[in-house]
């Protein structure tokens, strides 16, 4: 397929999903916030520190005081995370940016996705989401879920399963492996103070970190109700049959690209991000518990930074 | 006015769609004639009169959501935050007797069999200035006609493989031709899109009209496009300036529904006069490219050295056989309005035929005897400037004050070529759905059918874009300038 048309899917797969992910992890966040018993600071601020946006939020929103009240300030940052237009990562730029990839390659998606997302488009601007985002937040979340989901589901259920709808699940999981790695990674640096002193308060983070990818009762089930600090990182970086988790998406992707671009034929372009991508797969799959969660995620993430190069170079007609 | 009729008839169903509707005074209606629904469409008239008024609406409604939602719409020009609307429709639809339409097809495909031939001559032999039909310097001083491309001959033959002809009704209902396009013309995903609203909105009256299907206008294109093709298994593409084009849903669209990739500049290259594509499988052979781009965008090597869009080394492609170009580039010169009187005799010289559709009569101001009466008349005329498109560049005379007559008559003298003049043409009207008076008016129509050329001649697509002006008392059909679309039926026979 044109190459820029296949780097259209992929990004708009990783918007779609960011779409998602956005709107899970307030959700989830702005309930665990109602009954946490913690500093609001300490329950907001890791929001703006996943979406890598802290630096920009502290120079708009805060004026550069760390000690200013809208890093706790639940109301400001979900604007800021929902509505900001100049906030690349809010939710308004995430569905923006899936229309118009959509819109621009519309002729490989199925009217069925394209319309869910189109409709998205369409309800988030007007005055009934921001009437429903100020009388009825979580209903607000769940629509934004629910319209993405359906997109990620008619894809699959109404789309050829060739090469545009292999480069848009591409994206979907590289994002979500980016996205479970920072939250994951930023709660633990968050919630590892702690050390075990508050049983009551530490399961309560994360189980709502859990939720906020879709994992609580998939956790639970897999650890037999057993809440640790280990066993949820265990869980989400390694738990092969769990769909957001890092080793889950990982491999997914590299099956994703075997499609794209066969191991066996060398001759085609891709082949270093195939290859790269292999190596992180295996790479995943040899970590041993107990291994320091930090230095894992931060490779992980490193790594799929290095890989979206490649497909750009090698895939997408880039230089 | 319909229930007065049929009321005794129909029990039950007295609609008062059309009621209290009015025709213009001297002016040819589409749909009624004193009074009572053409005979033709009695019957299809009653079905959408039961309908009534808030049904209608309601419907209208509908239908604009429906359109919203699925994203046919096209981008406000020049606004950033890439605000786009949907093209204004009225859902009523204007309906064609199989009459009426049978002699209107075997003159389109008379009109484009002549213009083809006289294409090929402009960029050949020129025999027709030889034969002093059309003066030599109409033409070759057009800024439309392109030297360099003297002597090519486009693979396949064919050189106006989409072509739209913008017809007219006067007030005796003839045909006449107002304008051809054989550049890029657009608008023919309304066509088809108009039709799967009207059909779900209006499923008894369009099954009684017995309609011609347009449907099938993309595979017909793709053919077409396949036909022309230099190689046996062509790769055929669409290329498109990009998402910010007010056409962009049209080019998605024919895209999609031949099965295409969609391509822009940037997607193509050209190595050794072969035009290739970067796909992620490494480079790709194009073989006939349907270009809704610009000419003056399509290879800065030749057009606009200024240009970073378009692909260069195309031409060269072209020039070499290597690929198809459709439309071919240099079509301007024969749809070019200081070259359209001469189209009647275009047809007598080429193809020793009368000519089957009537046209405006047209004063070219390069004729010494035209420019004496044009100069006297100018109150009564259109005065139009040749190069300029879009309803600009124009001066109505009977509405005109005497400073603009004087611009004008100093324009002609300098220039008589760039202009022309014709009397104003009552156009026929159609009965439209009114949204602010929730009622049925009157409003003044032209029509659009679309032509496609393989190397088997011309095909009509049996239908059309019904452009119309949706601004009370306006001639103007323009999307630019308040116009919309409206289905067209036009009935087997």
């Amino acid at each position: 397929m044109i190459a820029r048309v296949a780097d259209m899917c992929f990004w708009f797969g990783r918007y779609v999903e960011r779409a998602e992910s956005s709107a899970r992890m307030l959700a989830s966040t702005a309930s665990l916030a109602l009954d946490a018993e913690l500093p609001s600071a300490q329950i907001w601020r890791p929001v703006i520190v996943v979406s890598g946006e802290e630096s920009a939020f502290r120079e708009r929103v805060t004026e550069s005081s760390e000690d200013h009240p809208a890093w706790g300030d639940g109301e400001i940052v979900q604007r800021f995370m929902v509505w900001d237009r100049d906030n690349g990562t809010s939710l308004l730029s995430s569905v923006e940016g899936a229309r118009w990839n959509a819109r621009s390659i519309r002729e490989v998606l199925s009217l069925e996705a394209w319309e869910a997302v189109n409709e998205l488009h369409l309800w988030l601007p007007s005055g009934v989401a921001a009437a429903q985002y100020r009388d009825h937040r979580e209903a607000f979340y769940q629509q934004v879920r629910r319209t993405t989901q359906l997109a990620l589901g008619l894809l699959r259920s109404t789309m050829l399963h060739d090469e545009p709808l292999d480069f848009i699940w591409l994206g979907v999981l590289l994002e979500r492996v980016s996205q479970t790695a920072r939250m994951l990674d930023v709660h633990h640096h968050a919630f590892g103070a702690f050390d075990g002193k508050n049983e009551l308060l530490e399961n309560g983070l994360w189980l709502s970190l859990l939720r906020g990818l879709s994992g609580s009762e998939a956790y639970v089930k897999k650890s037999s109700g057993r809440i640790t600090a280990e066993g949820v990182a265990r869980f989400l970086i390694a738990e092969t049959a769990f769909p957001r988790s890092i080793a889950y998406c990982v491999h997914s992707a590299y099956d994703r690209l075997c499609h794209i671009r066969p191991p066996e034929e060398h001759a085609l372009p891709g082949g270093m991000s195939l290859e790269r991508l292999h190596v992180l797969d295996r790479w995943i799959s040899a970590r041993a518990p107990g291994e320091r969660v930090h230095e894992v995620l931060t490779h992980v993430v490193d790594e799929i930074h290095a890989i979206c190069a490649l497909l750009g170079t090698e895939l997408f007609g880039g230089l | 006015m319909m229930q007065r009729q049929s009321q005794s008839q129909i029990q039950g169903v007295v609609g008062p769609l059309f009621d209290h509707y009015q025709s213009l005074p001297d002016t040819f209606d589409e749909l009624f004639e004193a009074g009572a629904p053409r005979a033709p469409f009695a019957r299809v008239l009653e079905l959408l009169d039961s309908l009534g008024k808030d049904q209608l609406a309601r419907a209208q409604a509908l239908a604009e959501n429906t359109l919203l939602q699925q994203g046919v719409t096209f981008s406000v020009y020049g606004d950033a935050r890439g605000v786009e609307k949907i093209f204004p429709f009225c859902l009523l639809p204007r309906l064609i007797a199989a009459a009426d339409w049978a002699p209107l097809e075997r003159g389109l495909q008379q009109r484009l069999r002549a213009l083809g031939l006289f294409l090929d001559d402009v960029y050949g032999e020129q025999k027709i200035f030889a034969a002093g039909i059309v003066p030599a310097e109409m033409v070759l001083g057009a800024q439309s006609y392109r030297p360099m491309l003297r002597g090519i001959k486009p693979p396949g033959g064919v050189r106006i493989h989409i072509s739209g002809v913008d017809l007219i009704r006067d007030t005796a209902g003839t045909w006449r031709v107002l304008e051809d396009n054989l550049r890029t013309p657009s608008g023919v995903s309304y066509v088809v899109e108009n039709r799967l609203m009207s059909k779900r909105m209006f499923p008894r009256a369009f099954d009684a009209a017995r309609v011609q299907r347009v449907d099938h206008y993309p595979t017909r294109l793709a053919e077409t496009l396949r036909s022309v093709a230099p190689t046996g298994e062509p790769n055929a593409v669409v290329l498109t300036p990009g998402p910010y084009n007010s056409a962009y849903f049209e080019h998605s669209f024919l895209a999609r529904t031949m099965g295409l990739e969609l391509v822009q500049a940037p997607d193509l290259f050209v190595e050794r006069d072969c035009v290739f594509c970067k796909t992620t499988r490494g480079p790709k052979r194009v073989d006939v490219i349907y270009r809704r781009t610009d000419e003056a965008f399509l290879d800065p090597e030749v057009f606009r050295a200024d240009s970073v869009l378009g692909v260069p080394g195309l031409m060269r492609a072209y020039a070499a056989g290597n690929v198809a170009l459709a439309n071919a580039p240099g079509n301007g010169v024969a749809d070019d309005k200081a070259v359209y009187p001469f189209v009647p005799d275009m047809i007598k010289f080429y193809l020793g035929e009368e000519p089957l559709l009537d046209q405006v009569p047209t004063y070219v101001c390069l004729r010494d005897a035209d420019r004496a009466y044009v100069l006297e008349h100018l109150h009564e005329l259109v005065v139009k400037a040749v190069d300029e498109a879009g309803g600009y560049g124009m001066l109505m005379g009977p509405q005109s004050t005497q400073a603009q007559r004087d611009e004008f008559r100093a324009r002609i003298i300098a220039e008589p070529r760039r202009y022309i003049a014709q009397h104003r043409i009552e156009l026929s009207s159609c009965p439209t759905w009114i949204g602010e008076s929730a009622s049925v008016e009157p409003r003044r129509v032209d029509l659009r059918p679309y032509i496609l050329t393989s190397r088997n001649g011309p095909w009509v697509l049996p239908g059309g874009l019904t452009r119309v002006a949706l601004v009370k008392g306006s001639y103007v059909v323009n999307s630019s300038q308040g116009g919309g679309s409206k289905d067209t039926w036009v009935m087997r026979p």
